[in-house]
Parts: C-alpha cells; sequence; structure tokens
C-alpha cells in the first residue's frame, strides 16, 4: 500500500457517505459489502486514509466490535473440487444454522502476464440469488506467489464484523500453508482420491501441518478407501517424526464429494463445533504485526524488515490501527534514508 | 463385362451409371408450429428431399414455453415444440413413413423421438417404417453448442437407451449423430475433428457395449447405425482430405477395436453443413463464394462423399435466413448435382500422391489425440476434466489472433475492404429475418388448450412411471412415448428427469488458458496501468451469457482477451440467468457488464438486466456483443447500453480498448 508522504492525515473526520456503506453493509446488503470489499483492496492512498477511519469507527462501536467470524481457510491444488465444496458447505451450515451470515473469499491463482486474471471460482459455487447471508467474492492473487493475495488479509479485517464465518479458498502450496494458518482459524486441506504427489508432499514434511484433511471426490469410492488409509498411515509416521515428545494428534480427516451431497453434514458439525469452542486463535495484533512485516519485506527487503523490528515494532501498541503502524514505519524509513543512504552489510 | 473404363461408374449389370445426388436439406424452423409447418411443405415443393428441424432453445434445454426463462426465446431460433398437440400440427400433410427427418436436438433427444413415435402411432402409422436421426451427441454438447440438461453418464445413459430401443423398433433410425460440424465451429482444426468425434463414438459404443444388451449380430448392426454430422471450411483440399480419413479411420476403428466383420456396417455415414464461422458480416455477399467452395469439399471426391447436406446462406451472419435466402442456397446445390458432371465419376482421387499422403498425415495425428483421450479415461473424462473444452478454446482464440493479425486472409473482412454497396441488404428488410414477437402467444394458447384437455391422472401416472423408470435403470423409451400420448409436455418430461438425475455444468475452458491473443496490446495496457495507478486495483469486468443461447466463443474469446489485456474478468458460462449475471456482477463490484447474446433474445434480456440493476441501486455500465441487427441497435443504446460490438469488430484489443474508455468515463461521470 503506498503511503505516500508523512503527511498523510488519519485524522480527518470519517465521512457521512462511508458510515452510510457501513452501516449498510451491516445489515448484508450486497452493494455495499461489496464496495467496502474493494476499499480495503484498493491500493491508493484514499483507501489507506478510509480503512483507517472503518477501523477506528468500529472500535469505538462496542456490538459492532465484539463481532468476529470464524475463518476458515480451504487449501488444495486446482480442480481438486474445492469451489465446489466450499459451495454445499456454506448451504449446509446455514441449514444448521439459519441465522448465520458466511463470506467467501476466493483467491485465484491464475493471474496473467498482463496482471490480469480470470477469476472461475463463482463457477462451480452459484448461490442463490438475494440470498443476503451469502456473499462470494473472487480476489486474484495478483504477483504474489500463490496462495493467499497481499489483499486478502486487508478484506478480511472488514468482513470479520459483517459475517460469522469467512471462508477463504486457496491454492495451498508450501510456504503459502503458513500464511493460511496466520490468517485463518482453522485450515483444510482439500485432496484427491489418489492424490500420490500430495501425499509425498506431507511424508517429506516440507508442508506445514495443515489443521485438517479433506479426501474430496470420494463419489470415486474404490479409490477413497484407498487414500484414506494411505494418509491416515503417513500423517501417524509424519506427526511422530515431527513433534517428538509432545502429545501429537493425529489431525481429523472428512470424506466428502459434491456429487453426492456426502460429508458435508459432519464439516458443518465440525466447524460450528470449532467456532463455538475454540473461537479465534490468532488475535487481530497478532495478524496485523504478522502481515505488515510481510508488507514491509515485500516492498523494501531486510532492509526495510531491519528499520520495522528495530524502530517500529517496540513502539507499537495495541491501540493503534494497522494503519497507523504502517505509516509509523514510513515515517521511520523516511528519516532513516535521509540520514544512511547506504545500509550496513 | 470387358473394356470397363476407370472414369465410369458401373452398375451391377455392368451399364454405366452416374451416381444419385445427396439428400437437399434445408435447416429450418422459426415462430410456431403453424409457420414451420408451411415453411416445411414449401421448401419440399421446391425439390427439397428432407426435412431437418431447428427447434427453439426452450425445447432444446427443457422447457415449455410459457418458463420464466423460456419467454425471451420462444419461436425465435428453431421450431417451439411443447407436446403431441404440437407435432400433429408441425407435421400436418408431411409423410411422415417416406420422409428423412433429422431432428437438431440433444438434451431432449428422448422426448422428441418419444413425440415423433407416438405421433406415427396415433396416424396409424407403422413406426418401423420411420426414417431419420436424433442429434443427441451430448458431448459436443457440452464442447460447443451448449444444450445439455443431465449430467454425462446420465446422458449417455439416455443414448444407449435410444439405440437400444431405434435397434428393435425403428431399425432405419439414427438414434444419434455424432458430431463433428459444431467442433470446427468452435474452433477445431482437422486433426481435432477427427479426434474428438471419433473420441465421441468410441464413448457410446462403449456404453452400449458396456450394457451387453444386444448380441453380437445385433451389435454389428448397431455400430452400422452410427452416423456422423461433419463440417466443411474453406481449406477445401485439407477438407476433402479430412473426410477421406473420417472414412478410413472409421473402418479401422470399427473393425479394430470392434470386430466389425460386414463392410457395410463399418461404412462412414456422414451428412453435413457447410462452415459457417468465417461467414462474414462485412460484404456478406462473398459468402455465396464461401458456401460454394465449402461444398466441393464434401461432394468433389465420391469415397467421401456425404449422404445429406445443408447449407448456410450468404446473410448468415446477419440473422436467421429469410425464405428466399434459403431457396438460393438451395439451389447451389441442384445446379452442382443436376447441371455439372460431378456425379457420372469414380472417385477423382485415388492414386494423388498429395492427397494419400495429406489424409496419412491427418490420421496419424489425429490417432495420436485419440490415444491421449483414452489413457486419459476416455472421452467422458476428457469432458470432466475440461480437456478438450479448453483445447477448442485455444484453438478459437489462435484462429482469431490470425485474423486481427492479418495472417489469416478473409476477404472483405481484413483484407480488400473497400467496395460498393451490397444491393443485397438494401432492401426494405435490410436482407434480414424478422420473428414477429407476438407468434408466441399463439404457442402458450395451444399449450394452455393441451393442458386444459388432457386427462391429468393419466399424466400423473406416466410421469410417475418415468421416474421409477429413471431411478431402476430401465430403458426410458417406453415410459417417455406414454408420457408423450398422454400430453406431457417438454416442460413436464425434462423436469421429472432433472429431478433424478441432477444437472450439469460443464467445464468452461477458459481458466487455465495460457494461450496468447497478442495483437495491438500496448494501447489497451497503456490505459489499464493508468488506470491501476490511479484507481488502486484492476479493472474487473463480468462477461455474462444470459438466457439459454449457447454461443459460447464470443463470451470465451473476450474473457480471455480481457484477462490478456490486464483485466479481472468473471466467466462462468452459459445460461446464467440475468439475475444471477447481475447478482455476480454487484458482489464483484465489477466496473463493467459485458453480455454476449447470439440468439436474438437480446431485446427482451437487456430489459431482464435493466430491471434488476434497478432493483439493486446498481449503477454498472453494460456493454453487449453478439448478433445485433443494425434495427436494433438505437433502441438499445437508449435502454442505457454503451457499446454494441458486431461479428466485423474483430480485433479484440480493440474492443477492450474501447471498454476501457466505457470504463473511464463511467469513473468520471458524477455516480462513478
Ligand atoms: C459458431 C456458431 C454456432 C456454434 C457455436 C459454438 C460456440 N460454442 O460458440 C454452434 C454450431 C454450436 C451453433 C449453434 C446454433 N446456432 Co449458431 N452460429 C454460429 C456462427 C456461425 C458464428 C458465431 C461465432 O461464434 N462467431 C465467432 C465469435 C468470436 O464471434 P461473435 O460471437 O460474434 O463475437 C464477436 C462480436 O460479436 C463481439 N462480441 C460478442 N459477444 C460479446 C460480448 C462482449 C462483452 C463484447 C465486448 C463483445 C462481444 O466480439 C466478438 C469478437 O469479434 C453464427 C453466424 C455468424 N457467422 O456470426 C451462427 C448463429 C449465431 N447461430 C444461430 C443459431 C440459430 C444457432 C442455433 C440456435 C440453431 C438451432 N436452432 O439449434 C444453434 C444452437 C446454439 C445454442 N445452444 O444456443 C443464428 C442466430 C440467429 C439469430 N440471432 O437470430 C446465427 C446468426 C446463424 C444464422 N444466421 O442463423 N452456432
Ligand atoms: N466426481 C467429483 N467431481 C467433483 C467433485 N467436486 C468437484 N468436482 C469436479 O472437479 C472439478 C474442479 O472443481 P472445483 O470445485 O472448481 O475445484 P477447485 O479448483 O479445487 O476449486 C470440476 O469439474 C468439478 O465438477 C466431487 O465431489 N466429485
Ligand atoms: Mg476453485
Amino acid at each position: 500500500m503506498p503511503v505516500s508522504a508523512c503527511q498523510t492525515d488519519l485524522q480527518q473526520p470519517i465521512s457521512e457517505h462511508l458510515l452510510s456503506l457501513l452501516e449498510a453493509a451491516v445489515s448484508l446488503e450486497k452493494w455495499p459489502i461489496a464496495k467496502l470489499i474493494s476499499l480495503f483492496e484498493a491500493n491508493t492512498e484514499q483507501g489507506f486514509i478510509q480503512r483507517h477511519q472503518l477501523m477506528a469507527y468500529i472500535q469505538q462501536q462496542p456490538k459492532l466490535a465484539s463481532r468476529r467470524a470464524y475463518i476458515v481457510g480451504v487449501t488444495g491444488a486446482p480442480g481438486v473440487g474445492k469451489s465446489s465444496l466450499i459451495g454445499e458447505l456454506c448451504l449446509q451450515l446455514l441449514k444448521q444454522q439459519p441465522g448465520a451470515a458466511i463470506a467467501v473469499l476466493a483467491i485465484d491463482p491464475s493471474s496473467h502476464n498482463s496482471g490480469g486474471a480470470l477469476l472461475g471460482d463463482r463457477t462451480r459455487s452459484l448461490f442463490p440469488v438475494g440470498e443476503k447471508r451469502l456473499f462470494f467474492r473472487s480476489q486474484s492473487s495478483a504477483l504474489d506467489l500463490g496462495g493467499l493475495s497481499r489483499k486478502t488479509f486487508q478484506v478480511t479485517r472488514i468482513l470479520q464484523y459483517l459475517f460469522d464465518y469467512i471462508v477463504i479458498e486457496t491454492v495451498g502450496v508450501g510456504q503459502s500453508e503458513v500464511e493460511v494458518a496466520k490468517l485463518c482459524d482453522h485450515s483444510f486441506f482439500v485432496m484427491q482420491p489418489l492424490a500420490g504427489d500430495q501425499l509425498q508432499f506431507i511424508k517429506s514434511g516440507i508442508m506445514e501441518m495443515p489443521d485438517s484433511f479433506i479426501i474430496n471426490k470420494c463419489d470415486e469410492q474404490q479409490y477413497a478407501e484407498q487414500s484414506l488409509q494411505q494418509l491416515e498411515a503417513s500423517l501417524r509416521t509424519t506427526r511422530s517424526l515431527l513433534k517428538e515428545g509432545e502429545e501429537s494428534v493425529i489431525p481429523p480427516v472428512f470424506l466428502s464429494s459434491s456429487v453426492t451431497k456426502q460429508g458435508f453434514k459432519d464439516l458443518a458439525d465440525y466447524i460450528t463445533g470449532l467456532s463455538v469452542n475454540e473461537g479465534n486463535r490468532n488475535n487481530t495484533s497478532n495478524k496485523e504485526n504478522y502481515f505488515i512485516a510481510k508488507w514491509v519485506r515485500y516492498l523494501y527487503g531486510e532492509y526495510g524488515y531491519n528499520i520495522y523490528i528495530n524502530n517500529v515494532a517496540n513502539k507499537v501498541d495495541g491501540s493503534m490501527s494497522y494503519e497507523q503502524k504502517q505509516l509509523l514505519f514510513k515515517q521511520s524509513i523516511d528519516n532513516k534514508n535521509s540520514l544512511i543512504s547506504v545500509p550496513n552489510q | 463385362m470387358k473394356n470397363k473404363k476407370p472414369h465410369l461408374i458401373y452398375d451391377d449389370q455392368g451399364k454405366a451409371v452416374s451416381d444419385r445426388p445427396w439428400i437437399f436439406r434445408t435447416y429450418a424452423g422459426h415462430t410456431n408450429v403453424w409457420e414451420s409447418n408451411q415453411l416445411y411443405r414449401s421448401n419440399l415443393a421446391k425439390g427439397q428431399t428432407g426435412l431437418s428441424i431447428a427447434f427453439d432453445l426452450p425445447t432444446q434445454c427443457g422447457y415449455s414455453s410459457d418458463h420464466e426463462i423460456a419467454k425471451p426465446e420462444v419461436g425465435k431460433v428453431g421450431v417451439p415444440v411443447n407436446s403431441l398437440d404440437d407435432f400433429h400440427v408441425l407435421f400436418d400433410q408431411i409423410p411422415i413413413d417416406k420422409m428423412n427427418v433429422s431432428m437438431t436436438i440433444n438434451g431432449t433427444a428422448m422426448w422428441l423421438l418419444a413425440l415423433y413415435i407416438a405421433l406415427a402411432e396415433e396416424r396409424g402409422i407403422d413406426i418401423s417404417t420411420l426414417k431419420g436421426t436424433t442429434q443427441n451427441d451430448l458431448i459436443k454438447e457440452y464442447l460447443a453448442r451448449g444444450t445439455y440438461i443431465f449430467p454425462p453418464e446420465d446422458s449417455i445413459r439416455l443414448i444407449v437407451d435410444m439405440y437400444e430401443y431405434s435397434l428393435q423398433h425403428i431399425p432405419d433410425w439414427n438414434a444419434s449423430n455424432i458430431c463433428s460440424y459444431h467442433l470446427q465451429e468452435a474452433g477445431a482444426t482437422p486433426v481435432q475433428e477427427l479426434a474428438f468425434a471419433l473420441t465421441t463414438a468410441i464413448t457410446v459404443l462403449d456404453a452400449i457395449k458396456e450394457r451387453g444388451c444386444f448380441s453380437a449380430q445385433e451389435f454389428e448392426r448397431c455400430v452400422g447405425r452410427i452416423s456422423f454430422f461433419v463440417n466443411a471450411g474453406m481449406r477445401f483440399v485439407e477438407e476433402l482430405s479430412k473426410m477421406r480419413a473420417f472414412v478410413e479411420m472409421w473402418d479401422e476403428i470399427t473393425r479394430d477395436r470392434y470386430g466389425i466383420k460386414d463392410p457395410k456396417y463399418r461404412r462412414f455415414r456422414y451428412g453435413v453443413q457447410v462452415n459457417s464461422l468465417g461467414l462474414t458480416e462485412e460484404q456478406p455477399e462473398n459468402n455465396s463464394w464461401r458456401i460454394l467452395i465449402e461444398t466441393l469439399g464434401v461432394t468433389l471426391s465420391r469415397k467421401a462423399r456425404c449422404r445429406a447436406l445443408q447449407l448456410p446462406a450468404w446473410n448468415e451472419a446477419l440473422s436467421l435466413p429469410r425464405p428466399w435466402d434459403q431457396q438460393w442456397s438451395l439451389r447451389l446445390q441442384q445446379v452442382l448435382a443436376y447441371e455439372t458432371d460431378l456425379l457420372e465419376y469414380p472417385d477423382l482421387f485415388d492414386g494423388s500422391h498429395v492427397i494419400e499422403s495429406k489424409v496419412k498425415d491427418l490420421k496419424e495425428k489425429a490417432y495420436a489425440e485419440i490415444s491421449n483421450i483414452i489413457d486419459m479415461g476416455g472421452g467422458m473424462a476428457a469432458v470432466k476434466n475440461g480437456y478438450m473444452k479448453s483445447a477448442l478454446v485455444k484453438s478459437q482464440s489462435e484462429r482469431i489472433d490470425r485474423l486481427a493479425k492479418g495472417q489469416q486472409i478473409v476477404v472483405g473482412k481484413n483484407k480488400w475492404l473497400e467496395g460498393l454497396p451490397s444491393p443485397l441488404v438494401s432492401g426494405d428488410d435490410g436482407g434480414i429475418f424478422k420473428i414477429d414477437v407476438n407468434s408466441a402467444q399463439k404457442t402458450i394458447e395451444s399449450l394452455k388448450n393441451s393442458r386444459r384437455s388432457r386427462d391429468a391422472q393419466r399424466v400423473a401416472e406416466s410421469l410417475a412411471v418415468l421416474t421409477a423408470d429413471a431411478e431402476q435403470g430401465n430403458n426410458l423409451m417406453p415410459a417417455s412415448i406414454e408420457c408423450a400420448k398422454a400430453r406431457v409436455t417438454t416442460g413436464e418430461w425434462s423436469a421429472t428427469l432433472r429431478k433424478v438425475f441432477g444437472e450439469y455444468r460443464p467445464p468452461t475452458g477458459v481458466d487455465g488458458q495460457a494461450m496468447e491473443i497478442t495483437t495491438n496490446r500496448g494501447g489497451v495496457q497503456n490505459k489499464i496501468n493508468r488506470f491501476v495507478e490511479q484507481y488502486g486495483y484492476r479493472p474487473r469486468m463480468v462477461v455474462g451469457k444470459p438466457g439459454l443461447d449457447g454461443h459460447s466463443n464470443g463470451a470465451e474469446m473476450i474473457a480471455v482477451a480481457a484477462r490478456n489485456a490486464g483485466f479481472d474478468v468473471i466467466y462462468f458460462g452459459i445460461r446464467i440467468s440475468a439475475a444471477e449475471i447481475v447478482h455476480s456482477a454487484i458482489e464483484e463490484n465489477v466496473d463493467v457488464i459485458g453480455i454476449s447474446l447470439l440468439s436474438g433474445s437480446h431485446n427482451e434480456i437487456v430489459d431482464q438486466l435493466s430491471a434488476e440493476l434497478n432493483k439493486a441501486h446498481a449503477d454498472i455500465p453494460v456493454v453487449l456483443g453478439g448478433i445485433i441487427p443494425q434495427a436494433d441497435i438505437a433502441n438499445l443504446t437508449a435502454k442505457g447500453i454503451k457499446r454494441i460490438y458486431t461479428p466485423k469488430d474483430y480485433d479484440l484489443m480493440m474492443i477492450m480498448d474501447d471498454i476501457m474508455d466505457v470504463i473511464n468515463e463511467h469513473k468520471l461521470s458524477p455516480c462513478g
């Protein structure tokens, strides 16, 4: 996010327009929600200021501020059926909790060298028109390598006050699993029956463990059983390797099929249980610190990161908004730059 | 007989003879059953020798004319058929026991065949005399044509049911017609046409074999009933070679894969419609020459000559043909068959090294692709995983790219653009055909009448049997024929099976495309870069295909081009309602909605879109593309459509550039 000059003024009062957008969004009106999401994605100074204003305003509304969506991550290779599965899962969650509202954020990895993307996830989860309790939004992963987009975290900042659940679809590959774990309260790794490569992946221990597994397309019966056994066996060995000494818990494995619609009740029950019993696992400042560090690294590399750790991290406190922290960093690096021109080796 | 001359054709008695011409057909049907019946009868009077029926989109997609989704489409691109009462009118005074009738019907093919059988029975005609074809190739519907309803497995099951029934009761019926025509229209190269069509035939035959309903001898006959519907484009020497490749490959596949001994049952029997994708909006009179040349590809070589031929008309890219336009194309066939000496000779190309080598080359490549698909799990797997669809989208985009770059010359389109105004389009009607929008009323009235006069109990019972048979895996033909006689409607038959089988939406083929549309990108990219700088995000566009229109090429090309230009694009395939498109556009907060419509229902559907946008208080600019007659443009613009593109706007990056202007104008307007 470009934080232009140090003059950026975060003190301006929030506009009536923004307030009315927020109010309409809270009552789940689509167009205002859509616009707020765009505001959190926008890489402009105005967006920056308005994000701060909104977040600061929300903190003063006890009822609104106390709401926190439970964030579920759904990762897995392209084509394993994530979008279809999310469609079914959301309908099932609503059946069980008619009062709930769910937002889906689908991150599409298909960015082209022009920067454009074809966002195809909607195809598989066309929700009933006019269903206010469901909101679907696609996001391109822009230039980030696979996994989450930098905008994803931003968008969850606002959605968490509007919805009870946020489901994030993303292609999980290695490194980005860490981010999914940071952003989400629970992550599912989806695979198809007999997805040999992914099993290898887990065995080799490269992949940060997802919290749970889903073997989808289990309408292809004979393979589903076999895969389940293989997966469980390799999970047992991996766990015993990774967490020696600790009490190792083998993550749950679910079977599902969007074709026969089986498995979604269990999955929905499980998620409901988690959201009630476990709640959010990362608090806001944890997440902000993680993503601000990522932002700093992305824009300024290790040099910037060191400045952040040494000069900013110790100054931030819980009352500051994400934007205030960004601004603090920006001021800090601007100062540095005017004093020393060459970073120490 | 001695002294046989190699340039003559001899009959069994050794007499020099000429071949009989192929069947002359005209693909026709529109408005309602009364008008279409008139049309068929006058076409037959002009010397046409078979019927080829075009149904409207609701009939093809399994909706009755009074269904909400059907309203804008009734009678627009074909004849609406709701019940057996309609069939009685449609075939009034047409001798169906003597007539060869080809029905372009797929998702509801079984239903239309059931209606035809019921019609014959009610007329007291022996059904074993019925001759004709139900197109019924669902694989190419998923890939190219779009009137699928059920999931692949269930579709194949219906096809096998029809083969089983036909072989026993209507032996001269072609239960399905394996199509490569539509694949070429969707972009297929000759090799893809060969490979995908033959894979489809293999998929169907494998399924028939798997059911095990035929004795070995019956299976031979069944293989003999497999017929094809093929395309022929402008590269007519290659097309001629492709036809010879088809003939040889089918002979080999039926012999080697299925062990068919009698060569008669291995013969590649095919009908043709020549290429229409290449027919232009610009200088439309040139299309007449194109149609003639394309016809040569499927008639010159006796060994690979079509059995039946239907030709498009010079005004293909403008509208449905008027009766005179169809007559002109029919005359082409008659002139070729009766004025020339073409039918007096044996094959002209036997012994040609050039043709032989070309055929060999095509065959090798096609066989390689077939085995590739079979390794992937076969035709159904290659539908479901999007392999074949993606390949078609890729070929189509390469074609469009060649056009835009001028690498493939199309006279009057990208070369020699200057010309005198065409007198063909200067008449009162502008050379186009217009459907009377009020004609649907008569259809809906008659549907109401049928519903009122029928025996409700018989309807309920016949539908209950249909459900039970569907669930239990029984052959669905008998139940469907009983439904037909009970005056069940097209919508009811389809809805009943939708309940049992569910519906299916195949992959769109656009995602994961790595191909390039490379022309002219600089201009639009600058505009997009400036946009990103100013607004902090990429311009977003929903590309929507509302209604029942299955013409996906345009939307696919626009989606891919927009992505390549730098847009974030949301595209989710065909047959999405106006409400769903607007809903998605809103949730995705797009900067522009792009609508593609080629089914003639643009006026009604644009009204639906505006109503949805108003309802949501969403002010999103809409652009439209497709077959939009000049006469409708002012009206559509008045309704708020920002831009309208037609086939003559073939440079996709110029379109993108123009759309960026629409977006920027909107951003600057007070409501933006
Ligand atoms: C190819 C084709 C087919 C293919 C479609 C393959 C596919 N997957 O798309 C097949 C063979 C399957 C087919 C079938 C039918 N077809 Co057809 N088909 C054509 C044909 C020959 C070319 C269309 C095409 O693909 N052009 C290439 C693409 C790239 O061009 P385009 O769509 O025009 O798009 C360009 C512009 O219009 C614009 N554009 C288009 N959409 C959009 C959207 C946006 C957002 C933007 C910015 C721009 C834009 O940009 C594109 C780039 O140049 C036309 C006639 C013609 N020559 O135009 C008939 C035509 C459209 N078909 C017609 C008919 C009637 C049918 C059927 C309904 C017949 C029937 N009764 O069954 C069937 C059923 C299809 C269905 N399910 O709806 C009629 C429609 C008549 C009408 N509107 O009044 C036409 C005009 C032929 C005719 N004269 O009778 N068809
Ligand atoms: N057989 C089967 N196919 C499925 C299932 N779920 C999804 N698919 C198919 O798998 C393909 C990819 O699905 P999608 O949801 O887009 O996967 P994603 O890329 O992981 O989001 C599509 O063709 C779906 O129809 C399932 O449960 N069973
Ligand atoms: Mg997906």
